[in-house]
């Protein structure tokens, strides 16, 4: 193992305008995740590359609303995804330095789930946070070692943002203007 | 001398100061660029020093591209990638349109790509009968009224709120209010189709790695990840210069470049694309494709060129663009073909040919400031003079050139004929005469002519250093000589007093404004002369001294780049100092304090010349001063003073005018310091900061000095 790490993923990532919450269990974070959904009143919550437990356990909670999921059927893309208010997606690793997030997907429907809702949380276990950015180099050469074809990963780092109008920070242009990250203790 | 060329700038430059708008906003823009990059560099362990491995990666990178393009071209085939490698901009738009056709495309996405507008390709698409939409807000914004970047970063800077409000009003044909959150509604709202719908996406790409092929895109709207993930063509169209080798190249790609485009540490969002990913599962599933173009464009002949090939490390990051004093006054239209900015002039020179690119070179002042903030540590001032210096040779000079390169000339016949030559120097008359003819602004109060020069006064000088515990070799450049004897002089005094030895061989001024007006050919003619005179004394234990601080930039920077790196001109580079910077080693060395006035309860602002920052910043005086009991604040904008050496000398717009508006923020500051006075070590800035404050500015060494004859 690495020295004490120099970098805290939270402070990172909330300086990047991202929302932390550290939880104890997986039950927690289902509480967690649906407080976020309820006080969004969303009325559609899309999901990808969750455990298929965390999955369930997060539709249950959806009382009224409409909850998507993979296997997503390609005619219905992307305008199904479109309707979502809010995107729950898993998280392979992150990274404390940056505040990171970073996502594998082998289909671009989990892409559209992390991209096209209004809110956007990413869910990952608190032993896969490297400290230093360049940490991850090595992440990746190995997620790639698993896959021969077509993979997509993608860095997250807090909600999409722009500043082309008079150099204002404006968050939301058009990905999420709100990103959360819940990270399970393990 | 191409015609229309200055015409055109003069007028651009007049309509800039005129109305001060656009470049009020483009000046705030760089100046929160340079604040955020400098913050999130103290958060970085190890601060600037990653721009020696950016430099270093890149290096190898550039070296190996040959075989890093094949290498990264087999591994994105192996992921499925289509990869085409164009040879120029007519192939790159000829491949994108048959795509188009074939596949019927009616609407294509793009995300923001710099590559795309080195080609051109919007236009012969759209022609094309295809509805092309730029998805990057700012792109957005001027595509909408059909302009050009005006910062590589913030594309539509210079546009305001209601100017953003009533470019979307008559995209929509609807009432727009213009407070930034109703605007994102817009946006939001007339973009959302257009992702939804477009059959093609297309992007730049920011990396291409060859170790797995892989293409990385950098954005923080979250632009680039809808336009790559919706559309079942993605197009990808990137320069051959941006592959690298590893993945560990790639990551410090992924930092170097939004901290020193905006503090930022990374962009929102990265995408790593290897191959395409299928969207969605069962019956309704299309076939997906990926194209990759591998565009040269110019740049196999950029890397062939020794003097051109440092462009190729240009990581598009636009931190030069927000350090550059003249950049700020007249914006990208003006400085910049397609590609605006310093590195715009050699991007230029490289992709749309010499001629455009010498359009604009004469903006450089050659102040080197581009080349400090450059994660790359690309050499741009070198590379601009070397622009200059071919356009010179198809097109000709300009008389006002030819005057500025010929200044120590000029300057010693001054001392020769001295009380004549300050007669003119103070008659308007004649002046307005110098100025009609020479181009020489007759509103620059100019120092003096000295009739005997130091040269000839050191001459008679009989040194009292018995036994010398160092020895050095004072490099005098223009002023100290004809204007200033004195000033040297008393840098001699001060070096005895501290038991150094002192000699003064043969030279010539140090030849920088041959860099500045791009006649690389008498520069490396004056760095070989003056490395043949000073060489001898390094080999024999001396250190060389110089007292302005570019004719000391040009011993340490310029000369071993315009020699080759000869060992001689590396030895003589490393034996350079800074006159205080080297006071103070003395200082510190013998433990003694050469004799001098006191200056305590004096408080002085210290102005740093453009080409002291890689020497250390001026330090060396600083520390000198305040030794001697004054009080010193650095006072400074980020930027130059916009005297850029000779170039605020010149008369009219591309002189006089556009310095004196440079030099206005720093100016302010100055004025509004509570000081005695300005300290600066540059005979030239000491003009400007004299003009535009008011205020009185000494050469440290001044102010041991008797006042009547500072």
């Amino acid at each position: 193992m690495t020295a004490s790490p120099q970098f805290n993923f939270a402070e990172s990532f909330e300086r990047l305008e991202g929302v932390s919450h550290t939880v104890p269990t997986e039950k927690a974070a289902v509480s967690t995740i649906i407080d976020i959904i309820n006080s969004k009143q969303a009325r559609c919550v899309a999901l990808a590359g969750l455990p298929s437990s965390l999955a369930a356990a997060i539709a249950e909670g959806c009382d009224g609303i409409k909850v998507l999921k993979s296997p997503y059927p390609a005619d219905s893309l992307p305008g199904a995804i479109d309707e979502a208010d809010v995107g729950v997606a898993g998280v392979n690793f992150a990274i404390a330095q940056s505040g990171t997030l970073v996502e594998t997907a082998t289909d671009d429907a989990d892409r559209l789930v992390s991209s096209l809702p209004r809110t956007y949380i990413g869910v990952l276990q608190s032993n896969n946070i490297v400290d230093k950015f360049e940490e991850g180099a090595a992440r990746i050469r190995h997620i790639l070692a698993q896959h021969n074809e077509n993979l997509v990963i993608s860095f997250i780092s807090g909600p999409s943002r722009t500043g082309d109008i008079e150099l204002k920070l404006t968050l939301g242009v058009h990905g999420p203007e709100d990103a959360h990250a819940v990270i399970i203790e393990s | 001398m191409k015609k229309g060329r200055y015409p055109r700038l003069y007028k651009e430059i007049n309509d800039a100061l005129v109305d001060r708008s656009k470049s009020n906003a483009l000046l705030r823009c760089m100046q929160r660029g340079r604040d955020t990059r400098a913050a999130t560099l103290k958060t970085l362990p190890g601060g600037a020093a990653f721009r020696d491995d950016v430099k270093r990666a890149k290096a190898r990178c550039i070296d190996n591209l040959p075989r890093l393009q094949t290498m990264f071209v087999e591994n994105a085939r192996k992921r499925g990638v289509t990869v085409y490698e164009a040879k120029s901009a007519a192939d790159v738009i000829r491949y994108c349109l048959k795509l188009a056709k074939e596949r019927g495309a009616k609407v294509l996405a793009k995300s923001k790509s710099l590559t795309t507008e080195e080609v051109e390709l919007n236009q012969p698409l759209i022609d094309a009968g295809i509805k092309v939409v730029e998805t990057d807000l700012g792109e957005l914004i001027i595509q909408l009224v059909d302009e050009k970047p005006y910062h590589l970063v913030f594309p539509s800077v210079h546009k305001m709120a209601p100017d953003v409000a009533k470019i979307f009003s008559k995209a929509t044909g609807k009432a727009v209010a213009s407070d930034i959150p109703s605007l994102m509604k817009v946006v939001q709202k007339y973009l959302r189709p257009i992702f939804l719908n477009a059959e093609i996406g297309m992007t730049g790409a920011n990396i291409g790695v060859a170790e797995t092929g892989a293409i990385c895109i950098e954005t923080n709207e979250g632009n680039g990840r809808l336009v790559s993930s919706i559309g079942d063509c993605h197009i990808c169209i990137m320069g051959a210069e941006k592959i690298v080798e590893t993945i560990e190249d790639a990551m410090l790609m992924i930092l170097a470049h939004p901290v020193s485009a905006s503090g930022q540490l990374p962009t929102t969002y990265v995408t790593w694309m290897h191959g395409r990913n299928p969207l969605g599962e069962g019956a309704g599933r299309n076939p997906r494709e990926s194209h990759l173009i591998i565009m040269d464009n110019g740049r196999s002949a950029m890397r062939d060129d020794p003097q051109m090939r440092e462009a190729l490390y240009c990581i598009r990051c636009g931190a030069c663009m927000n350090v550059c004093p003249t950049y700020g006054i007249v914006g990208g239209h003006t400085f910049g073909h397609i590609y605006p900015g310093p590195m715009g002039i050699c991007w230029t020179a490289g992709v749309h040919g010499l001629e455009k690119a010498a359009d604009f070179a004469p903006l450089c002042i050659s102040c080197g400031l581009c080349k400090d903030i450059c994660p790359a540590k690309i050499d741009m001032p070198h590379m601009i003079a070397e622009i200059k210096h071919r356009d010179a040779q198809k097109n000709g000079r300009r008389t006002s050139h030819h005057v500025m390169m010929g200044a120590d000339k000029a300057a010693h016949l001054g001392s020769l004929t001295a009380p004549l030559a300050n007669y003119a120097l103070n008659n308007r008359p004649i002046r307005k005469i110098m100025e009609k003819t020479l181009h020489l602004s007759a509103d620059r109060t100019l120092p003096p002519f000295a009739a005997v020069s130091f040269m000839k006064r050191f001459k008679t000088h009989r040194s009292k250093v018995a036994q010398p515990t160092h020895k050095a070799v004072l490099f005098v450049d223009v002023y100290a000589n004809f204007n200033n004897p004195e000033l040297g002089m008393t840098a001699v005094r001060q070096l005895e007093g501290l038991g150094c030895q002192v000699a003064v061989p043969r030279q010539r001024a140090a030849g920088y404004p041959f860099i500045a007006y791009g006649d690389m050919d008498r520069a490396r003619s004056t760095a070989g002369y003056n490395v043949s005179k000073l060489a001898p004394y390094v080999a024999q234990g001396f250190d060389v001294v110089g007292i302005e601080p570019t004719a000391t930039y040009c011993l340490k920077e310029s000369y071993p780049k315009l020699l080759n790196n000869v060992a001689r001109a590396r030895e003589l580079a490393d034996h350079t100092y800074e006159l205080f910077e080297y006071l103070i080693k003395l200082e510190s060395e013998t433990g003694h304090r050469a004799v001098s006035a006191s200056l305590s309860g004096m408080k002085f602002g210290f102005h740093c010349s453009c080409h002291q920052r890689p020497m250390g910043s001026g330090a060396g005086a600083m520390e000198w001063l305040k030794r001697r009991g004054a009080e010193v604040e650095l006072i400074e904008t980020g930027t130059c003073c916009g005297m850029g050496g000779t170039f605020g000398l010149k008369s009219g717009p591309l002189g006089h005018k556009l310095s004196a508006a440079v030099g206005e923020p720093l100016f302010e500051l100055f004025k509004a310091a509570k000081i005695d006075a300005i300290v600066t070590e540059s005979s030239v800035c000491k003009i400007q900061l004299a003009e535009g404050t008011g205020l009185d500015v000494y050469h440290p060494l001044e102010l041991l000095l008797p006042k009547n004859s500072a």
